[in-house]
């Protein structure tokens, strides 16, 4: 059994899709936006029949959890599934498989490259002279065209695939456009510290200590990593707070 | 009377940082620039923004892990600085903006137990979903009072903290620059690390630097 | 010692293992032991999607255990990956892991399930399951991602 969705219908979950995250919680994470943003799809399919009704929002409030963003793939897959009257069961193994590659997939390329990437070039133009207002218009506009866009044609394409999203997302090669946008991030990167150096009101101006001082701050956290950010942050408190008592003592 | 403006706008980035959109309206660069616009000081907010995001790049929401909120942090930053001058002002409101960053992920973890009883569960009796939209906009209304508050109480103490403390600043503006600037250098080479080190990308990043050293000297 | 990390995480590879702990570890390749996603395709096309260009490798626990002493000497650097711990069990039995470490990612809330951590939700036979790992002389203790709070199994279980 088939069903055709309205436009009204598919219209309206894409619109709730934004709201996915809307109830986060740490027993079912994601579990319960994903119900929130079925529900016009249930209540169009399902909606005649309490007991069936009861049955689809109880197997949507199962656990999930994925990229926000990419969400929207299992979302548009789902609705398709239920709309083509699959079996409950595979629905169920089909969102367990499909959060966790959603959710890495979506971390690397928007988390960990897109945003980082727009927000870096963003920080270079104001060091570069942009106003912070302009620098801040560009980040958001620039960065919200790839978000909207992937949200949208994740949402599409998992509508039009169904359980098959893993053979059209494998064409897609997201994992290559993270890799080639890599390299952009890492220019921007240095064009940031660059600036930064360099600038109006940057480190050089502060003096040469500053500099040095930044450098082998940079050293530290490019070899430490991540668990170099708390304690550089937590000293960076500590630093400003000591100088402000100093001065105070004075 | 600006604190409860300024509360709603941390009230406001704070839902984009999680539950409404994900538009990152919520980095600090835009929070700082709205907060500093809101307050009428446009370029404080831009510079607290903008170092704010430095230390915040290495710090997205991967999976719900803990991390410091970023919206409602600057926007604390920018507003306990926002009433004061001085050279002090620009890194002590980092300094408050970097410890209530803190703080305002703990409520985000606060919030997400909570959330935890307000959701039903598959279990649950879920009627025709009623429960489930009532559930999840209750989620998102609290999120906001969340928000809201902890941005409150934070311009609060910041501006309390900061009347007393930028009065006695001892530097001048090159060294308090220069101080919160080797942290956000930290946070720089954190990321390197993460995509791979110097080394792997050495050539990127070179060209880079230099086309940002270059660059500076030309605009 | 070729296999960096042997964890336990319901949702096998996302965000956290790839980036969290992949960008610290830089593993060629994952591998997955699971006996049902070992044999079901459209499934594991979905997992090696999420890898972020490192390979995966399938397989079941019974071949996972005559196969560890190869994956170890391989050059390639491997994170491990089980789904449940009671997979981890088995493939601990007979001292196999013994003198290795185990991580506890994420284990989510569940019927019969009690929270430990955030992340992390044991159920009676699971806190057995970890006694037996730690018996079979593995140091077993959780933490979702590697610059968190590492937990030890003994204030795991005390909890």
């Amino acid at each position: 059994m088939s069903r055709d969705l309205p436009r009204r219908v598919v219209a309206a979950t894409f619109a709730r899709s934004f709201l996915i995250q809307g109830s986060w919680n740490y027993h079912t994470m994601l579990g319960s936006g994903f119900a929130f943003a079925m529900l016009p799809g249930l209540r169009r399919l399902f909606g005649s029949d309490p007991d069936q009704m009861d049955a689809a929002v109880a197997r949507h409030l199962e656990h999930f959890n994925a990229h926000p963003y990419l969400s929207n793939l299992a979302l548009g897959a789902v609705l398709r599934l239920e709309a083509d009257g699959s079996d409950p069961e595979a629905i169920r193994r089909f969102k367990v498989a499909v959060r966790g590659p959603l959710g890495s997939l979506g971390d690397a390329l928007v988390w960990a490259t897109w945003l980082p990437a727009v927000a870096v070039l963003a920080l270079s133009l104001y060091w570069l002279g942009a106003p912070g207002w302009a620098a801040a218009l560009f980040f958001v506009l620039v960065y919200n065209v790839g978000h909207i866009g992937l949200r949208a044609w994740s949402f599409r394409l998992g509508l039009a695939a169904g359980r098959d999203v893993g053979r059209h997302l494998g064409k897609t090669d997201l994992t290559g456009w993270t890799a080639r946008l890599e390299p952009v991030l890492v220019g921007s990167l240095g064009l940031l510290v660059g600036s930064a150096l360099a600038g109006r009101g940057g480190l050089v101006e502060s003096g040469g200590v500053w500099v040095a001082l930044a450098a082998a701050g940079f050293l530290v956290g490019m070899f430490g990593g991540h668990r170099v950010w708390r304690p550089a942050a937590a000293l960076t408190v500590a630093a400003i707070g000591l100088v402000a008592l100093f001065g105070v003592w004075q | 009377m600006d604190i409860l403006r300024v509360g709603a706008l941390g009230g406001l980035l704070g839902l984009d940082g999680t539950a409404v959109g994900q538009f990152m309206v919520s980095r600090p660069l835009v929070a700082g620039v709205l907060a500093g616009w809101m307050l009428g000081v446009p370029a404080l907010g831009g510079l607290i923004g903008g170092i704010l995001e430095v230390y915040l790049l290495v710090s997205f929401p991967t999976g719900g892990a803990r991390f410091p909120e970023g919206a409602t942090a600057t926007v604390v930053a920018v507003a306990a600085a926002a009433p004061f001058d001085g050279a002090g002002v620009v890194p002590l409101g980092v300094a408050v903006g970097l410890v209530w960053g803190q703080i305002g992920g703990a409520s985000v973890t606060a919030q997400r137990h909570l959330n935890s009883r307000l959701v039903p569960e598959s279990g649950d009796v879920a009627h025709d979903g009623s429960r489930v939209v009532v559930a999840h906009v209750a989620a998102i209304l609290l999120d906001f009072v969340r928000g809201t508050l902890v941005t409150m109480s934070g311009v609060i103490v910041g501006r309390v903290a900061l009347s007393w403390l930028t009065q006695h600043w001892p530097l001048s503006t090159g060294p308090s620059i220069g101080l919160v600037l080797v942290g956000g250098a930290v946070s720089a080479g954190v990321l390197l690390h993460d995509l791979g080190g110097f080394r792997k990308r050495r050539l990127w990043f070179v060209a880079g630097l230099a086309l940002g050293i270059v660059g500076t000297r030309f605009l | 010692m070729a296999i960096v990390l042997f964890r336990v995480d319901e949702r096998l590879i996302h965000g956290q293992v790839v980036i969290g702990w992949g960008h610290q570890l830089w593993p060629d390749r994952y591998i997955l032991v699971d006996d049902e996603l070992a044999t079901s395709d459209w499934e594991q096309e979905l997992y090696q999607l999420g890898a972020g260009g490192a390979g995966v490798v399938f397989s079941t626990t019974e071949s996972a255990r005559s196969r560890i002493a190869e994956w170890r000497e391989a050059g390639e650097r491997s994170i491990l990956l089980t789904r449940d711990i009671d997979t981890m069990r088995r493939l601990a039995e007979d001292g196999i892991l013994s003198g290795e470490r185990v991580n506890l990612g994420g284990i989510h809330h569940g019927p019969g399930r009690d929270e430990v951590l955030n992340y992390l939700h044991l159920t009676a036979a699971d806190r057995e399951s970890l006694k037996a790992i730690a018996a079979e002389g593995v140091e077993v203790s959780a933490r979702d991602l590697p610059d968190s709070h590492r937990v030890s199994l003994q204030t795991l279980l005390k909890g």
